[in-house]
C-alpha cells in the first residue's frame, strides 16, 4: 500500500481501541491484551471484523506491547509467536468480513513500557534492538505498514522509526501522545515532533490518546502547520472519568463524529479512534467522511532545529549559535577533552544557555582522541544538562553518523561544502537522520573571491541536495566570513553573498562571525560591528561567542532596531534597571576585601561569586597554595566540622564546598599561568552500582572530596562491576568508593566488591547509601562504611594521606 | 509562601533539619527558588483504581484479580472492604531538573528534590480526596502504604502500575531493579472502609463519620496519636 496516495484520493480511516474491547470480553486487569492473539484468537477476529465493517481502512494488529520486554519468550510466548498469531487474526477478519475496498493492516508498536536513559534504565540501542525485533516480525508476517503509536517520548520515539526504516521498506506512521498543554511528556512541542518525525521520513504524522478531540484541535492545527506529510489524528472518546472503578469517557459516538469532522475541515486526512472508541464511533466517523477529499498537502518552508523539548526556528529573527564548545585556540578546553573531563564542557554549555544561546555548536575533534566515540559521549551528556539544540561539528564521517543518531531532537550539522566528495559523504546522512545542515560556500577551487562565485556554489548544493532528498529549507548557507587584515574587501564580499543568498535564493544563511577580524587589535568591537551588518543583510543565524557583552549588545540592539523585539521588552528585560537588581541577591554579602577573614567568611556562607572574587583580591598578596592552606582549608574543615556535630546542614555543606570550589578555580588558573601545579593528593573512584540510577550521594560525596584535592574518577550512575575494576587497574587506583540506594541493588554493591577483592586486593572500598548501615556494610566485605560525605573525606584521608 | 500548599518546615525536614534547628536565610532563599522552578516545571500525573478487596486473612489479601503476600499489608487493610491502587509522578520534566542539577549543582540538587518529596506528597494528599470525592460520604481512607513498606514486597510495583497501566497514562515506569522513573513518584495501596466499620480510628486523625465533622471531633479514638484538636 501507499498512504500518501491513498490520502490524495480520500480521507482514511483507522480503527478504534482494541484493548478495551477485549477487557469487556473478558480480559482481566492487568494481563497482556497480546496474549488474546493465541489464547482467544476469534475475540480478537471479531473486533477487527467488527472496525471493518464498520468503515476502516486500516487496521491495528494487536500487537501494541508485543515487544521481548513484555513476552521475554523465555518459559512463554516469543515476539515472534505473539505477531505471528496477531497477523494471522488480522488477515482472518479481513477474509471474513470480505470488503470490496482494499483494506490494509498496520503492525501496531506501542512505547516499550520503559523510560530511555538517562531519565530511565534503558539503553537508545537497546531500544532500537527492541523495536527491531517486533518490526521485522511484523514485516515477515506480512503487514502492509508500520504505526508507531501512542509515543510521549522523542527519544523512544526516534528509536522506533528508525528501527521501522533500517528493518523493513513498509510505509511508517508515527503518532505522539500530547497533554493538555500541548506538550510531550518529555516536554517537546508539536514542532519538535513534526521536525524530527519529517527528518526521519516518516509517511505521516500525526496525534493519539490522550485526549479527545475538541482537547486536540490547537495541537492538530500546530501540526498541520509544520507538517509537509498528511497527519493523523486518532482521538480517545473525550476525557475519561471513572465510575464505579471502571473508567468511561464523555463523549458518543455521534458526538465524536462531529468533533472529527471539524479536525477534517482543518486538514487532517487520517482519522480513527483510541481509548473508550468502539466500531459504533467508526461507523459514525466513516459516514461523516464519506466521499471527502482530504486538502492537500503544502510543503512548508520552515527551518526547525530541534532537542527533545525545544524548537528553535531558523527564519526573520537572527539565532546565536553558541561557539565556546570547540577547542581551536582553547588550551583548557584541549585539556579537559584530553583528560576526558565532560564537566568542564557542562559547565561550558550551561554558561552559554545562560548567556543567551540559542543552539550550542560541539565540537571536540582534537588529533589525540578518539573524536568519534568523544562526539557521541560528549552529545550525550550536554543533551543531559540542556534543552538547547545542539548543532554537531565535525569533518569525521563516523562522528556525525554517530552523534546524529544518538541525537535527541533534529540537530544542525557542521558542515557540507560544495566538493562533490564532501557531498557525497554528508548528505545521505542529512538524509537519513534529518538535520539543518550548514554549507559551506566552498568547493574544490577553494574559497571564490566574490560573492558570484559563492552564490554559485551554493546553487550548486542545493541542487545536489535536491536530488538526496533533502529540502532547501534544511539548508543553511555559510557566506564565509574571512579576515578583513589580508583582505579589506572581505567584509564586503561576505555581506553580499548573504544578500544575495537571501534574496535571489531565498536561503537561510549563517556566518562564523568572529573569523572577520583575525589579527587585528581590539577584537570585539570590529566583530560586533561586522554582527550588525551582516544581520543588516538578512543573516538567519551567526556562530559567535555568547558571552561576549560586545556581540550580545550587537544582537539585543538589532532586534530592537529592527522590529523583532516587540515593545523591546528583551532589550529592556536585558539592560533595564530591573535587570541590575535581579542579580543582586537576598543574601548579605560580607564586606569585599577584607583578606583571608572574607574568603574564608564567603565559603562558610556558601557565596560562590563572592568567594572567587576574594580569592581573586587575595592573589595579589599571598601565594595560591598559601591562600589555599591558610584560608580555605581551614574554613572548609570548620563548615565540615559543624556538619559531623549536627550544627551545619547538608545544603550549607554544598554551598559552602561550591564557594570553595569557585575560589579553587581562580587560583588553579593563576597556578597554570605561572606554571605552578598542586599536588593532587590520590585518585578515587566513585560509582553508583550497576542496576542503581541515583546518584545524589555520590555526587555530594564527588563535591567534597574535590574540595580536598582528591582526584575523583566519576563513572557516573549504574555502573558494572567490570568497568569499575577496569577503570581501577588502568589508573592505580587505591579507594573506591560506592553507592547503592535500594535493597534491589546491593547484590550489584556485593559483587563489585567481590569482584574487585578477587582482582585487585589492595584497592579499598567504602560504601554508602539510603540502605545500607555498618553491618550491612561488614556482611558484604567493604572496607568502611560512610554514613554521610564528611565520612567518606575522613576515610580517604585514612588510606590516601591528608 | 510556598505554591501549592507546599510546608517549608517538611522541606527543611527533608535535608535533616530538626524543629529546633534555625535555617540559614540563604537555604530559605534557595529553598524558594527551588520551589518557584517546580511550581513552573512539573507536569504532576496520576492514575487510581479502586477495587472490591475480597478477603484479608493472616498475611495475605486477596483482590480477586491478584493475591498480595504481605502480614503488614493485610493489617493495614483490616477491616476495608476496598482498595484504591494509586501512583502519581511529578513527571519526566521535574526528572531531568533533578538529573541537571545533580550533574551541575548539588547544594541546588538536594534541595530541588527536598522540594520534589514535599510536592509529591502533598498531590498524593490531594489525589486522596479525589477519592474521598468520588466515594461519597459514609468512607474512610486507610494510611498510604506502598510496596517496600513492612513485607509488602517491593516486587508488587510490577503488578500495581500495570494493574494501573500507568506507563502508557501517565509515563510512571520501572527500571530493571524495580526502581520508580521518573524517580519523584509514589504508588500506593489505599484501604477503603466503611466509617461504621471501624470504631477504632483511622489511624491518622482522618474524619471518619462521613456527617461531615471534618477532622477528629467525630472520632471514637480519643487516644489517638494523630488527633487533631
Amino acid at each position: 500500500m501507499d498512504i500518501r496516495e491513498w490520502t490524495k484520493e480520500r480521507i482514511v480511516i483507522w480503527d478504534g481501541g482494541m484493548g478495551s474491547m477485549l477487557q469487556e470480553r473478558g480480559l482481566p486487569p492487568g494481563a497482556l491484551p497480546e496474549t488474546w492473539n493465541i489464547l482467544h484468537p476469534e475475540a480478537v477476529t471479531e473486533v477487527h471484523r467488527q472496525y471493518i465493517e464498520a468503515g476502516a481502512d486500516i487496521i491495528d494488529m494487536n500487537t501494541f506491547g508485543a515487544n521481548r520486554l513484555k513476552f521475554p519468550g523465555e518459559d512463554g510466548w516469543s515476539v515472534e509467536e505473539v505477531i505471528r498469531a496477531a497477523a494471522a487474526n488480522a488477515r482472518e477478519a479481513v477474509r471474513q468480513a470480505g470488503a470490496e475496498r482494499e483494506i490494509a493492516v498496520a503492525l501496531d508498536i506501542g512505547p516499550t513500557g520503559k523510560l530511555l536513559k538517562p531519565l530511565g534504565d534503558l539503553a537508545f540501542e537497546e531500544a532500537y534492538e527492541i523495536f527491531a525485533q517486533q518490526v521485522r516480525a511484523g514485516a515477515e508476517n506480512g503487514a502492509d505498514l508500520v504505526l508507531i503509536e501512542t509515543m510521549s517520548d522523542s527519544y523512544e520515539l526516534k528509536a522506533a522509526v528508525l528501527a521501522a526504516k533500517e528493518n523493513c521498506s513498509l510505509p511508517v506512521v508515527a503518532t505522539m501522545v500530547f497533554d493538555g498543554k500541548g506538550k510531550l511528556l518529555t516536554g517537546g512541542t508539536p514542532a519538535c515532533g513534526v521536525a524530527l518525525l519529517e527528518g526521519l521520513g516518516v509517511d505521516a504524522l500525526g496525534i493519539n490518546c490522550g485526549l479527545g478531540p475538541e482537547q486536540m484541535k490547537g495541537i492538530v492545527a500546530e501540526l498541520l502547520a509544520y507538517a509537509s506529510v498528511p497527519v493523523a489524528v486518532v482521538p480517545n472518546a473525550g476525557l475519561p472519568r471513572s465510575e464505579n472503578g471502571r473508567t468511561v469517557y464523555d463523549i458518543d459516538a455521534q458526538e465524536f463524529a462531529r468533533q472529527m469532522e471539524d479536525i477534517v475541515d482543518m486538514g487532517a486526512a487520517i482519522v480513527g479512534g483510541c481509548c473508550g472508541t468502539t466500531p459504533a464511533y467508526i461507523r459514525c466517523l466513516a459516514e461523516r467522511c464519506a466521499g471527502r477529499r482530504p486538502r492537500p498537502v503544502a510543503r512548508k518552508e520552515r527551518t526547525l532545529v530541534t532537542s527533545y523539548a525545544a524548537a528553535v526556528e531558523i527564519g526573520e529573527k537572527p539565532v546565536i549559535i553558541g561557539e565556546r564548545i570547540n577547542p581551536t585556540g582553547k588550551s583548557k578546553l584541549k585539556q579537559a577533552l584530553r583528560e576526558h573531563n565532560l564537566d568542564y564542557l557542562l559547565r561550558e554549555a550551561a554558561a552559554q544557555q545562560e548567556a543567551g544561546a540559542h543552539i550550542l555548536d560541539v565540537n571536540v575533534g582534537l588529533p589525540e582522541i578518539d573524536e568519534a566515540s568523544m562526539m557521541e559521549e560528549a552529545v550525550r551528556e550536554i543533551q543531559s544538562v540542556t534543552e538547547l539544540p545542539l548543532q554537531i561539528d565535525t569533518s569525521d564521517m563516523e562522528a556525525m553518523e554517530r552523534a546524529l543518531r544518538i541525537y535527541n531532537g533534529k540537530a544542525m550539522i557542521n558542515s557540507v561544502n560544495g566538493k562533490e566528495e564532501t557531498m557525497a559523504q554528508v548528505f545521505p546522512l542529512v538524509k537519513k537522520y534529518g538535520g539543518v545542515v550548514v554549507a559551506l560556500t566552498l568547493d574544490e577551487d577553494g574559497i571564490p573571491d566574490t560573492a558570484e562565485g559563492r552564490v554559485a556554489i551554493a546553487r550548486k548544493i542545493y541542487t545536489r541536495a535536491a536530488q538526496y532528498g533533502i529540502d532547501p529549507k534544511d539548508i543553511v548557507v555559510d557566506g564565509l566570513a574571512m579576515t578583513i587584515s589580508s583582505d579589506n574587501r572581505s567584509a564586503l564580499t561576505t555581506l553580499e553573498t548573504i544578500a544575495r543568498v537571501k534574496r535571489e535564493l531565498k536561503g537561510r544563511t549563517v556566518l562564523g562571525v568572529s573569523n572577520i577580524s583575525f589579527g587585528l587589535p581590539a577584537r570585539p568591537g570590529i566583530n560586533a560591528a561586522f554582527y550588525t551588518m551582516a544581520m543588516q543583510a538578512g543573516l538567519s543565524a551567526a556562530i559567535i561567542n555568547p558571552n561576549s557583552e560586545d556581540m550580545m549588545r550587537a544582537y539585543f540592539s538589532y532586534c530592537a532596531l529592527a522590529g523583532l523585539d516587540p515593545s523591546c521588552r528583551d532589550y529592556i528585560a536585558r539592560y533595564g534597571e530591573a535587570a541590575g537588581q535581579e542579580n543582586k541577591t537576598a543574601v548579605p554579602a560580607p564586606p569585599a576585601g577584607q583578606g583571608g577573614r572574607a574568603l574564608a567568611q564567603s565559603i562558610r556562607q556558601g557565596l560562590k561569586e563572592q568567594a572567587a572574587r576574594e580569592a581573586a583580591a587575595l592573589l595579589e598578596a599571598k601565594a595560591p597554595l598559601d591562600i589555599i592552606n591558610e584560608e580555605m582549608i581551614p574554613a572548609l574543615d570548620e563548615v565540615g566540622q559543624g556538619f559531623e556535630k549536627g550544627t551545619v546542614f547538608l545544603p550549607q555543606l554544598l554551598m559552602s564546598a561550591e564557594a570553595a570550589k569557585s575560589a579553587f578555580e581562580v587560583l588553579k588558573s593563576d597556578m597554570e599561568r605561572r606554571g605552578v601545579s598542586q599536588e593532587k593528593k590520590g585518585k578515587v573512584i566513585l560509582a553508583t552500582v550497576k542496576g542503581d540510577i541515583h546518584d545524589i550521594g555520590k555526587n555530594i560525596v564527588k563535591v567534597l572530596l574535590e574540595n580536598y584535592s582528591y582526584e575523583v574518577i566519576d563513572l557516573g550512575k549504574d555502573v558494572p562491576p567490570e568497568k569499575v575494576v577496569e577503570c581501577a587497574q588502568a589508573n592505580g587506583v587505591r579507594l573506591v568508593g560506592l553507592s547503592a540506594l535500594m535493597t534491589t541493588t546491593v547484590p550489584s554493591m556485593e559483587e563489585t566488591i567481590r569482584l574487585l577483592r578477587e582482582k585487585l586486593p589492595e584497592v579499598k572500598v567504602m560504601v554508602g547509601g539510603a540502605v545500607l548501615t555498618e553491618e550491612y556494610a561488614k556482611m558484604i566485605n567493604a572496607d568502611r562504611y560512610c554514613r554521610d560525605a564528611m565520612a567518606s573525606v575522613n576515610y580517604a584521608a585514612e588510606v590516601l594521606g591528608q | 509562601m510556598m505554591p501549592g500548599e507546599w510546608r517549608q518546615r517538611e522541606i527543611l525536614r527533608y535535608l535533616g533539619y530538626k524543629a529546633k534547628d534555625v535555617p540559614d536565610p540563604a537555604v530559605l532563599s534557595l529553598i524558594g527558588e527551588m520551589a518557584g522552578v517546580l511550581a513552573e516545571q512539573m507536569e504532576p500525573g496520576r492514575v487510581f483504581r479502586i477495587f472490591p478487596v475480597e478477603g484479608v486473612k493472616e498475611g495475605q489479601v486477596d483482590l480477586g484479580f491478584s493475591v498480595i503476600h504481605s502480614r503488614d499489608l493485610a493489617k493495614n487493610l483490616e477491616g476495608c472492604s476496598q482498595a484504591a491502587f494509586l501512583a502519581a509522578t511529578l513527571g519526566s520534566r521535574t526528572e531531568r531538573l533533578v538529573q541537571r542539577y545533580r550533574r551541575m549543582q548539588m547544594s541546588r540538587a538536594v534541595v530541588f528534590e527536598a522540594v520534589c518529596t514535599e510536592a509529591i506528597e502533598r498531590y498524593c494528599d490531594g489525589c486522596e480526596e479525589e477519592i474521598r470525592r468520588m466515594l461519597g460520604p459514609g468512607w474512610g481512607l486507610r494510611p498510604r502504604f506502598s510496596p517496600g513498606y513492612g513485607d509488602f514486597p517491593l516486587e508488587y510495583q510490577r503488578e500495581l502500575l500495570g494493574v494501573l497501566d500507568a506507563a502508557k497514562r501517565i509515563g510512571l515506569t520501572l527500571t530493571d531493579s524495580l526502581l520508580m522513573a521518573p524517580s519523584k513518584s509514589v504508588t500506593a495501596v489505599i484501604g477503603v472502609y466503611e466509617a461504621a466499620d471501624m470504631p477504632g480510628g483511622c489511624g491518622r486523625g482522618e474524619d471518619l463519620t462521613g456527617r461531615g465533622a471534618h477532622g477528629c471531633a467525630g472520632c471514637g479514638k480519643e487516644d489517638c496519636a494523630y488527633r487533631r484538636n
